[in-house]
């Protein structure tokens, strides 16, 4: 047992935990579920602290760390041959960063979980749940394992939105769980297409593992995805190519990508804060991860062949979703759109092919993850205390919240992308890898940098329109002198939580080579796979 | 002529072996009948133990056949490992049926327990032949015992419905196969499907009579297997039958039918000739119109048996598509086999245990009852998971397999009816999604009006339903324990 699988199962056991105890013991469930995230956070700080930044991974698995391997599946089907599947799990410079955001994130999760007293004991169980999928996801190197963990992710979520959410919660959790859904069946087939297609050199047997799948030279050759004279064909597409948009458009349901993202409002608005910052603060992420981990990684060819699509479908998320979060009259649903906004940078960044577009992608993750936690944790926060998030409800907050303000501005103003906050380093250099894409001949054009920026003058717009309709001016409220006297200021355990975040957004900004440091050897690696292919 | 009678002599008395599992099921279903009609009134439970003691039997009996293969009574009877596994699985979910029947129907019940073991007989003859005459009188056998079956119990207007809707139904379809089966053993001469002389004669005959003839054999074997276009009976049968025997429609004759069809498929598509590209197409056509049908059409029913039923149309396309891929190794079809009976009967266990506690198997009846009955609704969840095909469930490495199965299916990348299969089979799994989690929905995400606070008391059945449950996850994590028995 390593210290990932640590990692891992750790909220398994607090899972059991609060099954295990009575009903009466009802106010310790939170402790539990706190107690085992900070230890996690504290394993993911000392994986942080012990990881080599020097090692690439990527495709090669002596170079990965903390490295688990152990046969799971071993089935033997006759004619169809050895079934293969290992309990492989390990971190590179790509999963790292993810991991430690995920245990952050938890733990705000948690923080902001406080005050639940409906069925809290179903409630932090499939939180914890959520966990172990999470970072399960982020560990996996085996295809199937990482698939189960990624099916293993909806059941929490559906119920946790279900149960746990606002009116229409019935039909986000099952719009949420159709699209995921949808996206990871036919994932499913593409995985055992490449299965087939794909030996294990030291064995001879067909391979679920992600590495032996990036490796060209383990194709079986004339198999349906193998990589060269492939002349598979479906409804005249070539096999690969096919497997590829599969799984991107797996992947980018997740991100979400324009026209995919409309579950993402609608699960956000209907999701109860603590998930809703878990959405946006890890579940987003995955579709990222996915599409450098999976899409990427085993075929780099497609990558090369595709990135000018991907990268438009970048620009269209980030100006479709920023127009949209600029027309919303509900806060939590502006901020939603805002995410799309700003994981259409990551995509963009991605496709973009340059080692400064994709560390500017992952950067820009990281940075989103704990932002729009935050975000959403603020929204939180006035409607734990009114029950209203109406932006036009509200006006002249400043007056009676001057803590909540200050800090609703500094996120605000982190997110829009200030110089000095972590936002403006990860799409500056998305920016940049766009920009310089042209001159590295990867095939985008300059025009979609200078669409880029627009989006961040767009999202400058829609923070600060909100800021000075709900905050500045005369204070009127809409529920008069009940609500003004309802809007109590940040208390201390909501400080507590939104301080470390503020100041990470401030550190990452100021040193992003904490960040940069670890994952740089990675992205080198990821571009040299594809480089070939341009 | 004496000598060729001492063959036959000799012949029958050393295929007696081969059939001792059925020797010990028909003594088995004579004692029941006596012990029914004379041991009940000294103990009311003798028909019951002496159903279990004859199962019993027939399994141990099974366990010994185990890896031989022989045929017997001139060809007519196969001993295989298809047959050996599949009866094997029939006579344990028998097993579980009996102990449900008795438990829901304590009185008055004598004369089931030897139909029971008269329709376990008829599957074991149609999972251990490639003899028209004996599937005919195997399908028969199953399906006179299953229209007793459900109107066994019948106490109001729409049970005895659902068994004469059932019966009507059934002996049309049979007649009809009949007639397709004189078809083709009149273009044939032979009456053993595998046999050389059958292919031969299918061969030389006219497209047009073996079109037809196969459409009608397919009528009989689709009304048991209940795909489409013949799957119109299940759902008001499964609704109007009591809970315990549509526990058993469900799985057993399916069971049957199926190892059947699997062995009619396998010996017949592999020709190049016109009955068989005309099989291979009957097959990809039913198979996708079963699966989109049965999904489809359980979208909008309300009644949780009524859905299952519109399920286990769904699961049997899928199977279909098992078949169509089944080449050599049927350790597959049998890991989906488990998985379908299995999941199943956890199903309608479940759905049995809120019918006593609500009166109802209506699935907004479930509403609210998620927060009393934490334990049941999160096992029932667990089983809807494994129903949709999702890990880490036993469902999801089925799926899994068949998928890998059709995928490998040779020379098969190319082939748009495996392309169209696969696409079909993974749309389903997200349109299924959306019907079985109407059952998590209701019991806990919606308020319940009902204020009773009583609770099921705990009963040998929910235990066994818990089993079943963890039995789902256990072998969906480790599937190597399950599959392993079948190679």
């Amino acid at each position: 047992m390593g210290l990932l699988s640590i990692l891992i199962f750790l909220p398994l056991i607090a899972l059991a935990l609060i099954l295990a105890l009575p009903n009466t013991a009802k106010s310790s469930y939170k402790y539990i579920a706190l107690g085992f995230t900070v230890l996690q956070l504290g394993i993911a700080l000392y994986i942080y602290q012990n990881f080599q930044g020097a090692q690439a991974g990527v495709n090669i698995l002596s170079d990965f760390q903390f490295l688990e391997q152990a046969s799971w599946i071993r089935l033997d089907l006759g004619a169809i041959g050895k079934l293969e599947i290992d309990y492989l799990i390990g971190l590179d410079g790509i999963s790292l960063p993810l991991i430690v955001l995920s245990a952050l994130v938890m733990l705000m999760g948690v923080g902001a979980s406080w005050n639940i007293d409906k069925s809290p004991k179903g409630y932090f169980a499939l939180l914890m749940l959520l966990n172990t999928a999470v970072m399960g996801i982020f560990c996996a190197l085996d295809f199937f394992l990482f698939y189960v963990f990624y099916e293993v992710m909806l059941f929490p979520l559906y119920f946790l939105i279900g149960i746990w959410g606002g009116v229409r919660r019935e039909y986000a959790a099952i719009k949420f769980f159709l699209y995921t859904l949808l996206g990871s069946v036919f994932m499913l087939l593409v995985i055992v297409g490449l299965y087939f297609s794909v030996t294990n050199p030291e064995t001879g047997a067909h391979t679920f593992n992600m590495l032996h799948m990036m490796n060209p030279s383990n194709y079986v050759d004339g198999s349906f995805f193998s990589f060269i004279a492939n002349y598979h064909e479906v409804l005249g597409i070539p096999a690969r190519l096919i497997g590829f948009i599969i799984l991107f458009f797996a992947f980018a349901i997740k991100v979400p990508i324009v026209p995919l993202h409309t579950w993402l409002p609608d699960a956000h608005v209907e999701a109860p804060t603590p998930v809703s910052i878990i959405l946006a603060g890890i579940l987003l992420k995955i579709g990222g991860y996915g599409i450098i981990r999976v899409c990427y990684s085993i075929f780099p060819d497609m990558a090369a062949l595709t990135n000018w699509w991907l990268a438009l479908i970048g620009i269209i998320s980030i100006l479709y979703g920023a127009l949209n979060a600029l027309a919303q009259k509900d806060l939590k649903r502006m901020i939603a759109y805002s995410s799309v906004s700003h994981m259409g940078f990551v995509l963009l960044g991605i496709a973009s092919l340059t080692a400064e577009g994709i560390s500017g992608a992952m950067f820009q993750m990281i940075s989103h993850g704990f932002l729009s936690a935050a975000l959403f944790f603020l929204v939180g926060v006035i409607y734990d205390r009114v029950h209203d998030r109406y932006i036009y409800n509200f006006r002249g907050l400043a007056g009676i919240m001057p803590k909540y303000t200050a800090c609703v501005a500094i996120v605000f103003f982190a997110s829009l992308g200030l110089p000095g906050f972590s936002a403006f380093i990860g799409e500056a250099f998305v920016i940049i890898g766009t920009f310089n894409a042209q001159s590295m001949t990867t095939g985008i054009p300059r025009w979609m940098a200078i669409a880029g920026s627009a989006g961040i003058f767009l999202s400058a717009a829609y923070f600060l329109w909100t800021l000075q309709r709900m905050f500045f001016g005369q204070t009127r409220l809409q529920g008069g002198t009940a609500w003004a006297s309802a809007l109590t200021d940040l208390n201390r355990r909501e400080l507590l939580i939104l301080v470390p975040t503020i100041s990470l957004a401030l550190i990452l900004g100021i040193v992003p080579s904490l960040v940069f440091g670890k994952l740089n050897a990675s992205i080198l690696k990821l571009i040299d796979i594809i480089n070939p292919y341009i | 002529m004496n000598t060729a009678l001492t063959n036959i002599l000799d012949q029958i008395i050393n295929s007696v072996p081969l059939f001792k599992p059925e020797l010990a099921l028909i003594t088995g279903f004579v004692i029941s009948i006596f012990s029914s009609l004379f041991l009940t009134k000294i103990y009311k439970h003798s028909t019951y133990i002496t159903t279990l003691l004859s199962l019993i039997a027939v399994g141990y009996l099974l366990f010994d056949q185990i890896g031989q293969t022989a045929t017997g009574f001139s060809e007519s009877w196969i001993v295989d490992p298809l047959s050996s596994y599949a009866r094997i699985i029939i006579v344990l979910s028998a097993f579980v049926i009996t102990i449900f029947i008795k438990h829901r129907h304590s009185c008055n019940n004598g004369d089931v327990y030897s139909v029971l073991l008269a329709a376990v007989l008829g599957t074991h003859v149609l999972s251990s032949t490639s003899n028209w005459l004996l599937a005919f009188i195997g399908i028969e056998m199953v399906s006179i015992a299953s229209y007793i079956l459900v109107g066994y119990f019948s106490k109001n207007k729409i049970q005895a419905e659902a068994a004469m809707k059932y019966a009507l139904f059934g002996s049309v379809c049979a007649a009809v196969m009949l007639y397709g089966l004189s078809l083709v053993y009149g273009l044939t001469g032979d009456l053993n499907f595998e046999a050389t002389a059958h292919l031969q004669g299918l061969m030389d005959a006219p497209e047009l009579i073996v079109s037809l003839a196969l459409l009608f054999v397919f009528v009989g074997i689709g009304f048991k297997l209940g795909f489409v276009p013949f799957h119109v009976w299940t759902p008001d049968v499964y609704q109007g039958a009591p809970t315990s025997i549509t526990a058993f429609l469900s799985t057993i004759p399916k069971v049957g039918a199926l190892i059947l069809f699997a062995r009619l498929y396998r010996s017949w598509s592999s020709t190049d000739f016109y009955f068989s590209e005309l099989l291979e197409w009957y097959m990809v056509v039913v198979a996708i119109a079963t699966m989109l049908i049965g999904n489809l059409a359980a979208l909008r029913q309300q009644d949780a048996k009524r859905m299952m039923a519109y399920s286990s149309i769904g699961h049997t396309g899928f199977l279909l598509m098992a078949i169509y891929a089944y080449q050599d190794s049927a350790a597959f079809l049998f890991f989906y086999i488990s998985a379908y009976v299995l999941m199943n009967l956890a199903a309608f266990l479940f759905i049995d245990q809120l019918e006593q506690r609500t009166g109802s198997t209506a699935i907004n009846s479930y509403a609210g009852l998620g927060k009393k009955m934490p334990i049941l609704f999160t096992a029932f969840s667990l089983v809807c998971i494994s129903l949709v095909g999702l890990p880490p469930t036993i469902g999801f490495m089925g799926k899994l397999m068949v998928f890998s199965a059709l995928f490998d299916f040779t020379g098969a990348y190319d082939n748009t009816a495996v392309i169209l299969l696969l696409a079909v089979g993974a749309l389903t799994s997200v349109i299924s999604l959306f019907f079985y989690f109407r059952i998590p929905l209701y019991a806990f995400l919606r308020k319940s009006e009902d204020h009773a606070k009583q609770r099921i008391a705990p009963n040998t059945l929910l235990y066994v339903s818990y089993a079943f449950t963890i039995l789902l996850i256990f072998f969906g994590l480790f599937p190597s324990f399950l599959i392993d028995l079948f190679n």
